[in-house]
């Protein structure tokens, strides 16, 4: 078993008198690929939003690599090199491919006090990226983000990850809205990020494309983890949906 | 084909429909009153122009970002009473009230700043709350009396808005203030990483705010850029007609929103371009300065104007669509 890359401990978070999440435990390795699961409402997205900072937990603690941090906001999060892709890309659509990648980490080029854009190298990185993402079609990095489609957005995202080598790449729902092709590029950079020693957690309504891709599954229902380490290559489908929906037979409490 | 592509990459910039439009000005009017490219009248064009059009500048990045400042126009008629009435007062030397007036309007546009990006109010709710109390201040402070400004001999004049001929053409200093202004705000917008901030705020300030851009920040200081440039555009002004009156800059703010969109910048943030609202600021002063001479009443200029702005809306938002097609 590879090195523990984070664990999230203990995690509780109320909204109002509503418990989304009940004492949530788990952890993903280094180079493993983690399947969320989970019914609407179950406290994925939650779960989520807390490991990426766009919320804060009532209690408990995260660690990376065995050592205890604070995530208090995205900033802090993308600073721990967890890199979160939503099913709506957090993009500008009136920038650029090039100027959405460096975005907040702007190459910068002759005197410092000029704040010149180094706009060459951040349109060279940008053609290359495009490149390992599997965008086949020749994209312009000047493109406005607007004049993409679905996948092309979600590739761009998912090529910013790449590129500030985030450790940890959460995908929430990324395949939603996409047509056939583009969820196999996102697919293919799924099982690729794994290759090339990046962790994921794959959130997905659709379960088949969950199954493809990962190594371990967690299921949440009801705020609480019912289950984390079972294995898509030994299980069925239909029993990892039984765990989902709570209609419990062998193996569930 | 490579000049095939060039050329529907330049139509479908947002500058090419002002363009056009400003080249279509001047061919008509040049060929309706010849007396319209004389050196005396554009002379008299590029006295004005250069003072309203500062105020464009700062509001072009302002727009871009997303917020927009309806107190332009009083902090341009403040800002030399202010200065003036220090001097005539006998309190300091002009140097230092330029200087005071200076900082107050800074202190303006962080005000605006705070109240938009802290209590998260609307500016166009916040920035017409400060129009008033900043014209009521000016009226107040003066009793509605315009101030003096002749009698002042100091080389700081001269830098502003000194005078000076090329051949025929009368032109004053501050023409190359704005000229110098409008390069580096053009130089920041694009070529800067301020100007990618600036966009980015505009554009999704949540998604800019998650990848660790400064978007308040950002918002704070064009928020003082644009009460500072103001300022400095209405001492340009109080110096070269003469007198400070406490009503000059009534109702700039509606030209200069109104230049700055036709010249291409998204009126909700994202976009924005200093040529553009160049040619839009010269768009709006020749049509004014146009109409005229070719005989159409002074009175119906406004006529004018609103058709100009419908027009350009009409334009770029079919561009944005064509260009959007498919997606």
């Amino acid at each position: 078993m590879k090195d523990e890359l984070v664990r999230m401990e203990h995690i509780n978070k109320f909204f109002g008198r509503v418990q989304a999440l009940n004492d949530v435990t788990f952890s993903v390795h280094q180079s493993e690929i983690v399947g969320l699961l989970g019914d609407n409402g179950a406290g994925k997205s939650t779960l989520i939003k807390i490991l990426s900072g766009a919320l804060r937990a009532d209690s408990g603690e995260i660690y990376m690599h065995g050592k205890k941090v604070d995530i208090r906001n995205t900033t802090d999060a993308i600073g721990q090199r967890i890199e979160t892709i939503y099913q709506d890309s957090a993009l500008v659509t009136q920038l650029s491919i090039a100027r959405n990648l460096f975005l907040g980490r702007e190459p910068l080029k002759g005197a410092r006090f000029l704040d010149r854009l180094d706009q060459n190298a951040m349109n060279e990185v940008a053609r290359q990226l495009l490149k390992r993402v599997g965008i086949k079609k020749d994209i312009p990095p000047w493109t406005p983000i607007s004049a993409l489609s679905g996948g092309e957005r979600q590739s761009v995202a998912i090529a910013r990850a790449m590129h500030f080598e985030s450790e940890l790449i959460i995908l929430d729902e990324p395949t939603n809205n996409l047509g056939v092709e583009e969820t196999q590029g996102v697919l293919r950079f799924v099982r690729n990020a794994r290759d090339s020693g990046h962790s994921c957690i794959f959130i997905a309504h659709n379960i088949y494309h969950v199954f493809q891709v990962v190594d371990r599954i967690i299921v949440l229902r009801r705020g609480k983890k019912v289950a984390d380490d079972i294995d898509p290559k030994r299980t069925t489908i239909e029993e990892v949906e039984r765990i989902i929906t709570g209609m419990a037979l062998q193996g569930d409490k | 084909m490579r000049i095939a592509s060039f050329l529907q990459r330049l139509i479908a910039a947002p500058e090419f429909g002002p363009f056009v439009l400003l080249f279509g000005e001047i061919v008509v009017f040049t060929a309706l009153s010849p007396a319209f490219l004389s050196a005396g009248n554009i002379s008299n064009m590029l006295a004005f122009t250069p003072e309203l059009g500062m105020i464009t500048l700062g509001m072009t990045l302002l727009m871009t970002a997303g917020e927009f400042d309806l107190s332009v126009g009083s902090v341009f008629g403040f800002a030399p009473i202010v200065m003036w009435t220090l001097y005539n007062a006998h309190i300091a030397p002009l140097e230092v009230g330029f200087l005071v007036a200076m900082v107050i309007a800074a202190f303006i546009g962080f005000a605006n700043g705070w109240f938009v990006t802290k209590l998260k109010i609307p500016s166009f709710l916040v920035t017409l709350g400060m129009l008033l109390v900043v014209r009521g201040t000016a009226l107040y402070v003066t009793n509605g009396f315009p101030q003096r400004t002749w009698t002042a001999t100091s080389p700081l004049t001269g830098i502003i808005v000194g005078e000076f001929r090329i051949g025929e053409l009368r032109i004053y200093a501050s023409l190359l203030w704005f000229i110098l202004f409008a390069v580096i705000l053009g130089y920041v917008l694009t070529e800067s990483k301020a100007g990618n901030w600036i966009q980015a705020a505009g554009g999704n300030p949540e998604a800019a705010r998650a990848r660790g851009v400064r978007v308040t920040h950002t918002k704070m200081a064009l928020f003082i850029l644009t009460a500072v440039i103001s300022a400095y555009a209405g001492i340009t002004s109080s110096i070269r007609v003469s007198a400070a009156n406490p009503n000059s800059g009534t109702q700039y703010e509606l030209e200069v929103i109104a230049m700055v969109v036709i010249g291409g910048t998204a009126l909700g943030g994202g976009r924005g371009t200093i040529i553009g609202t160049v040619i839009g600021v010269l768009i709006l002063r020749m049509m004014r300065n146009g109409i005229v001479l070719i005989g159409v009443p002074g009175l119906a200029y406004n006529i004018f104007i609103g058709a100009i702005i419908l027009g350009m809306m009409a334009l770029h938002s079919w561009l944005e669509r064509r260009h959007h097609a498919g997606t």
